[in-house]
């Protein structure tokens, strides 16, 4: 299947200031594609993801156990560069004159101190890509505003319809916008900005608005108050053009399976999937006007008949019915899933420290160029010696004196 | 077919776009930068145009609001590729793209005789992306799917809840949209590739395992804990949601033991005068099993609601901010047209569209480059607008145009 062993992005060199969690997960995904990626870490200034949970076995102590962080981080080299002391920036000099792209969430500012802002890198090298995530922008009122994700999806309006009519608004559950809306945003500003090197030979500016891209994922709030002065109200588990569109309790532990009828062949075959039950057949069911304006009484109907039932047979049995259809995975479950272990989403990597755990890929697919899971998350510094002595030139004694004097630590 | 030039855009890439409701973002990713999008629908029209919103909620194949913002900056054809000089269209056009998106059923393409192998054999460099519910190959490929079932099966739906209650849902159909910013990202890695090389090659993009990179943590909780974790949201402070005089805000007050996170909070609360602020001076506040006990969870909402029904969500956002404690407003299109920072940067794109004869906004940049500039581009087309434009540019005279259109291999807008 695949003809031409090079990876898409061999070549291609990433300077990775980011920590955390959107900017990690854009240069993992470069990575993966065959983009060397050095991440620069610190001891004392570690990516603060690294303390968070989950930890192999519960086991939170240390810099190398935590779950979320290695499935940022896998396929990367890591140098610890303790960036406050002056003899750092040559280092990093020498890195970037070697990469194609620098990429930073820090504040705004804090690249400047270390005199590595846009118009002193420019000037190192003058193809590179220059990469600043900020929460809001680097103007207006509110460009100092602070923010986690959970703060960004209630604040781009992810989370005002996510909730059942009547209680408060739910959200994902998730801190969303950090893992798709904005590592995508950045991703492929990331590749325009190579795309049009290609022409001009030059580098540039990318500057992600985390709030702006989230908000161009999820438009349709703000359009139809400016179209018609509409506020669209919580959805529930509800979909305004399909009935029935729920969650549907099945047999065991937290376990649903969620059901999606759009048309009236779907709504027919349902019926017949549930053994033609005489309440389906009520007038009032029989358009999806009239299932949407009796939808809880619908629900509970196709509940009655779920409830006994198990959600992975029910399933396929809807499926191979052309019902959609889909049990409600947990973590475990889509772990376990056929179809993604078919396609080999899921990979396990052998780490040091913690063993073989889990990670996922890109959710890409290219039929010439793998895409790729090679090592597993790297230790606080595992490659910085690899990487000075290597790619950047250093003698080993040379290392040995930097060590010496803390610019490595 | 640039609008702004060589230097500032993507002029140069070309994109055909035979999506529908799942897929269309990633064309109007390509759009933003100023690559000439060519937008292809079935002659009856975009699944698209059927799903509201409408405008001032008139149903109509042009007033479908999703359809004017993700299909704005596109030039628009109607084409059947079921005939046989629909198809030799759709060949020529495919002589001079760099990349053709579609989502079509895995193998429906392969059936019309306009398989990859078949389109690579016109043009070696084409980039063609699928974006479908669960991929082109794998033991679902063939079953239907659609954005709810696919967010079930990949583990996401699932986190949107607590407990033993039932998930909630995202709004705008974020399962699509995960594939869609994904196909966006893997084409222009994939277009990269062909530019370098000459090589195009097919890009497999689904919805299953695009939900699969918002699982947050939770796949590594079980592999690492053994724990099936879900959604957050009633541990006090810790990412938790509360009423205000008009909606809900959320607030991020500490994590884990963050004492230092908390301080600013308590200080807030005490400068405002809030009745009872001093139960938050207790050390039990940084003790995570403290505020997700029902005790903790319930002290914290009666007190701090209490004071926040008394403001609405704008100034509590503001005042919070001021003492640098992470509140935002759960805001809804309203709050977001009148938000004062997205007012201050320009964010919204106000589009005049001449069939409705209406001005409607719409999100803007999602980035600013040095070098690149962003466009939201023209009002979305109306159904077969850029037919006889397209066909007259691959050759076909007034006659022909007009024949193909009698006989509904094209419609003509």
């Amino acid at each position: 299947m695949l003809a031409n062993l090079k990876r898409a992005l061999d070549g291609v060199r990433i300077c990775d200031f980011s920590w955390v969690g959107a900017g990690p997960i854009a240069t993992n995904v470069l990575g993966q594609c065959g983009a060397d990626v050095i991440k620069i870490e610190s001891v004392k200034r570690p990516d603060i993801l690294r303390k968070g949970g989950p930890f192999k076995d519960g086991i939170g102590e240390g810099m190398e156990r935590s779950g979320y962080f290695a499935n940022r981080n896998p396929n990367k080299k890591c140098i610890s560069l303790n960036m406050s002391h002056p003899k750092a920036r040559d280092v990093a000099i020498r890195l970037i004159e070697k990469s194609d792209i620098i990429i930073n969430n820090f504040r705004v500012g804090q690249m400047e101190k270390w005199n590595l802002g846009w118009e002193d890198v420019r000037h190192i090298n003058p193809r590179i890509i220059y990469v600043t995530m900020s929460l809001q922008g680097t103007s207006g009122p509110h460009k100092s505003y602070m923010g986690f994700g959970v703060n960004l999806n209630a604040l781009c309006g992810l989370t005002e319809q996510s909730g059942f009519p009547g209680s408060r608004p739910f959200g994902t559950g998730t801190n969303y916008t950090d893992h798709v809306m904005v590592p995508t945003h950045t991703l492929f500003g990331i590749m325009a900005a190579l795309l049009q090197r290609e022409k001009t030979g030059q580098g540039q500016t990318v500057s992600i608005s985390q709030l702006e891209s989230a908000i161009c994922m999820k438009p349709t709030d703000v359009i139809a108050y400016s179209a018609n002065q509409e506020v669209l109200p919580p959805l529930g588990y509800s979909d305004p053009d399909a009935a029935p569109h729920g969650v549907f309790t099945t047999l065991g532990y937290r376990k649903w399976i969620a059901i999606a009828v759009f048309t009236e062949t779907e709504w027919q075959r349902l019926k017949q999937v549930m053994g033609s039950p005489s309440w389906a057949d009520d007038e009032k069911f029989s358009t999806l006007t009239g299932r949407k304006q009796h939808e809880e009484e619908l629900n509970a109907g196709i509940e009655a008949w779920t409830k006994t039932r198990y959600a992975d047979l029910l399933m396929k049995e809807m499926l191979n019915q052309g019902i959609m259809a889909g049990e409600v995975n947990d973590a475990r479950a889509a772990i376990d899933d056929e179809h993604l272990r078919a396609r080999g989403f899921w990979s396990y990597l052998d780490h040091p420290v913690v063993g073989s755990t889990l990670y996922n890929r890109a959710p890409i697919r290219f039929s010439k160029t793998p895409i790729e899971m090679v090592s597993a998350a790297p230790l606080l510094g595992q490659h910085t010696t690899e990487v000075l002595t290597g790619l950047l030139g250093y003698s080993e004694d040379e290392v040995k004196q930097l060590s010496a004097e803390d610019v490595l630590t | 077919m640039g609008i702004d030039g060589n230097e500032h855009s993507l002029s140069d890439i070309r994109v055909l776009d035979f999506t529908g409701e799942l897929g269309p973002y990633t064309g109007k990713m390509y759009v933003g930068l100023g690559a000439d999008v060519i937008h292809l629908e079935p002659v009856a029209g975009d699944p698209l145009r059927c799903r509201g919103p409408f405008y001032k909620g008139i149903p109509d194949q042009n007033g479908s609001l999703q359809f004017l913002y993700y299909n704005g900056g596109k030039r628009g054809m109607a084409l059947d590729l079921k005939s046989e000089k629909g198809r030799d269209i759709f060949l020529e056009l495919c002589k001079t793209t760099d990349l053709l998106l579609e989502s079509f059923a895995p193998g429906y393409l392969d059936q019309l005789d306009l398989s990859y192998n078949r389109l690579s054999a016109v043009n070696p460099g084409l980039v063609q992306t699928s974006i479908t519910p669960f991929g082109n190959f794998g033991p679902y490929q063939n079953y239907p799917g659609c954005d709810f079932t696919t967010s079930a099966l990949g583990g996401f739906l699932f986190l949107a809840g607590v407990e033993n209650e039932k998930p909630v849902r995202a709004c705008d159909n974020q399962a699509y949209r995960m594939a869609e910013s994904y196909a966006a990202v893997g084409s222009s890695i994939a277009l990269l590739f062909a530019k370098r090389t000459g090589i195009g090659q097919f890009v497999d993009v689904c919805c299953m395992e695009a939900v699969g990179m918002a699982l947050e943590n939770a796949a590594q909780y079980w592999d690492l804990e053994g724990k099936n974790r879900r959604g957050r949201g009633t541990e006090a402070g810790s990412a938790t949601v509360h009423p205000c005089k008009n909606g809900y805000f959320a607030i991020v007050a500490i994590m884990g033991k963050n004492k230092i996170m908390w301080d600013p909070f308590v200080q807030w609360m005490k400068e405002e005068g809030v009745e009872d602020w001093e139960v938050f001076q207790d050390e039990r506040w940084i003790e995570p099993d403290y505020r997700r006990s029902k005790t903790g969870y319930e002290t914290f909402c009666t007190v701090l609601e209490r004071f926040t029904m008394k403001h609405d969500k704008l100034t509590l956002y503001e005042k919070a901010q001021a003492h640098r404690v992470a509140l935002t407003p759960v805001s809804n299109g309203k709050d977001l047209l009148e938000n004062p920072q997205l007012n201050f940067r320009q964010f919204w794109q106000t589009i005049k569209h001449d069939y409705l004869n209406a001005d409607i906004t719409f999100p803007g940049a999602p980035y600013e480059f040095g070098n690149l500039k962003w466009r939201f581009g023209q009002p979305a087309p109306t159904l077969g607008q850029h037919t006889a434009e397209i066909l007259k540019s691959l050759g076909y005279d007034e006659g022909q145009i007009h024949a193909l259109a009698k006989e509904g291999i094209v419609y003509v807008g």
